[in-house]
């Protein structure tokens, strides 16, 4: 464990319970809370960004890509299971799932 | 330039507040604080100070918004009293832990029911746990001084925690005294500027305040707001050595009135000890051996010192002017515990008065006199706790 996350003693504490940054929720690894874990199957994905746009911790990591007519665009990349909690919206809205003859995303149990 | 006038120590305070100018006061109106808000609106109305005055929909809100103003960088003033400051209770613990340094004058009042208006500690000593520096103030002049002194204990880096200053409701309040009241540029170069630290309105650099705190670091912020209450103790008598520099009068963590050599010892709070230092000097007078301890630091409370200051001395008589029902005054609680660690331990007990403003008189403190006197002679105290001046006895 590095150095940002040992437990501080009282003396090293900022004046008031203070936290002295902004944006430093992306170190807290909400992704021990899973029950379920989405995955993603990118054969069956039409980059539609549904899942993108739904997700509530922005744990759906998209790259550069280009559409079959070679304009640029969003594709999803991959899903980051340090922050995803498994709340499983993602798999909800997807249009593909919704249609249901094929699963882009699909929740499964988490084994410990 | 300093001058002397006859003022009420409510309109000491609203002159004291004009004089320190704070960025912003936040109030709600209740009796007997009422005055300080009321002087002090006049002078905004009047063009004299540049605060903001906030006027709000209860004391929850003005401890809110005191709270507010002073993350957001300000210096931060406000008054209460009684059944006011109840209702900032959630408050006050959130301003000492989040360690802003809000100046309050507290009038005492006691606490209802049966609703009263009138002058005991009931108030700030239920407030004792909630991390505020407590200094008391026996008259016009003192709680002036006080208020004065307040943000420059309250904004030192080693303490950053809020300051009440506390005085008896009406008996102080409404009174007029003469006193002295020092130059408004003085005043202000005293005070100096205040500095806020993680300000909000800093986008520059954005800070999180009030974030959940929970079993890994809740203990250690408490262990770091009980180090800055212990540090207040050196600090408190530092601002009061520079006030002394500047203004010439002395101040301590408790006043020490012919305790020298003395026997038989008063130990009081606010505007009573006035009081006994006339029968004090009365006895004096007479070749009796008898000194009052007149708190003025509650919290922090200086328990080694007042240790020290009572070598010597063969019985101790505490005042307490606010019930802890089941239990002996607050005040008596801490002198004792004071005491245990004494080599020769003097007797002390504990008498209650005053509460509802109840007049406690000259005779009755000369009784007191005579009680402890009595209580010496006899080398044990007959009763520990009792009420002074209660019909029924």
């Amino acid at each position: 464990m590095s150095d940002k996350f040992r437990l501080k003693d009282w003396q090293e504490l900022p004046l008031g319970g203070v936290v002295p940054e902004g944006g430093n929720s992306r170190y807290y690894e909400t992704g021990t809370w899973r029950t379920t874990r989405p995955v993603w199957n990118q054969e069956n994905c039409i980059n539609c960004l549904t899942c993108w746009v739904f997700c509530p911790e922005d744990a759906i990591i998209l790259k550069d890509g280009t559409t079959k007519q070679g304009k640029p665009r969003k594709e999803v990349a991959e899903i980051n299971y340090f922050h995803c909690k498994g709340c499983g919206l993602c798999a909800k809205e997807c249009p593909v799932n919704k249609k249901g003859k094929k699963i882009t995303i699909e929740m499964v149990a988490e084994v410990s | 330039m300093s001058k002397i006038v006859a003022i009420t120590g409510a309109g000491a305070m609203s002159e004291a507040m004009r004089q320190m100018n704070p960025d912003v006061v936040p109030a709600f109106p209740i009796t007997p604080s009422t005055q300080v808000i009321e002087d002090f609106s006049q002078f905004i109305a009047d063009g004299k100070v540049d605060t903001e005055l906030i006027p709000v929909e209860s004391e929850h809100s003005a401890m809110s918004a005191c709270i507010g103003a002073a993350a957001a960088g300000g210096r931060v003033m406000t008054a209460t009293s009684s059944a006011g400051m109840a209702l900032m209770w959630e408050m006050l613990y959130i301003a000492s832990s989040m360690r802003q340094p809000v100046v309050m004058t507290l009038i005492n009042r006691a606490l209802s029911a049966p609703i009263n208006i009138h002058a005991d500690h009931s108030d700030s000593m239920g407030a004792r746990d909630a991390g505020w520096i407590q200094l008391y103030s026996e008259n016009n002049q003192e709680a002036y001084d006080n208020l004065i002194m307040a943000p420059k204990i309250a904004e030192h880096m080693d303490v950053r925690l809020p300051v009440m200053i506390c005085m008896d409701g009406f008996i102080i309040s409404h009174c007029v005294q003469t006193m002295q009241t020092e130059d408004d540029d003085q005043v202000k170069a005293f005070i100096g500027e205040f500095t806020s630290t993680y300000p909000v309105l800093d986008t520059e650099n954005p800070a999180t305040w009030g974030a959940l705190d929970l079993q890994d670091y809740y203990i250690e912020h408490k262990r770091a707001q009980h180090m800055a209450m212990q540090n207040a103790k050196r600090v408190i008598e530092q601002v009061s050595e520079d006030f002394y520099q500047t203004f010439g009068r002395k101040y301590a963590l408790f006043e020490s009135y012919q305790l020298d050599d003395a026997e038989r010892v008063i130990i009081a709070i606010n505007s009573i000890a006035g009081e006994i230092k006339e029968v004090v000097d009365d006895r004096r007078a007479k070749g009796d051996k008898v000194g009052l301890l007149k708190i003025r630091s509650f919290r922090p409370f200086p328990y080694e010192e007042i240790k020290k200051a009572l070598q010597g001395v063969k019985i101790v008589t505490v005042l307490d002017r606010s019930e802890s029902m089941g239990a002996y005054g607050p005040l008596f609680g801490e002198i004792r515990t004071a005491l245990y660690d004494a080599a020769e331990k003097p007797l002390v007990y504990n008498r209650m008065y005053g509460l509802g403003g109840r007049d406690l008189f000259m005779s009755d403190i000369h009784q007191l006199f005579e009680e402890n006197k009595s209580y010496l002679e006899a080398g044990r105290v007959d009763k520990v706790f009792d009420y002074l001046n209660v019909r029924g006895g």
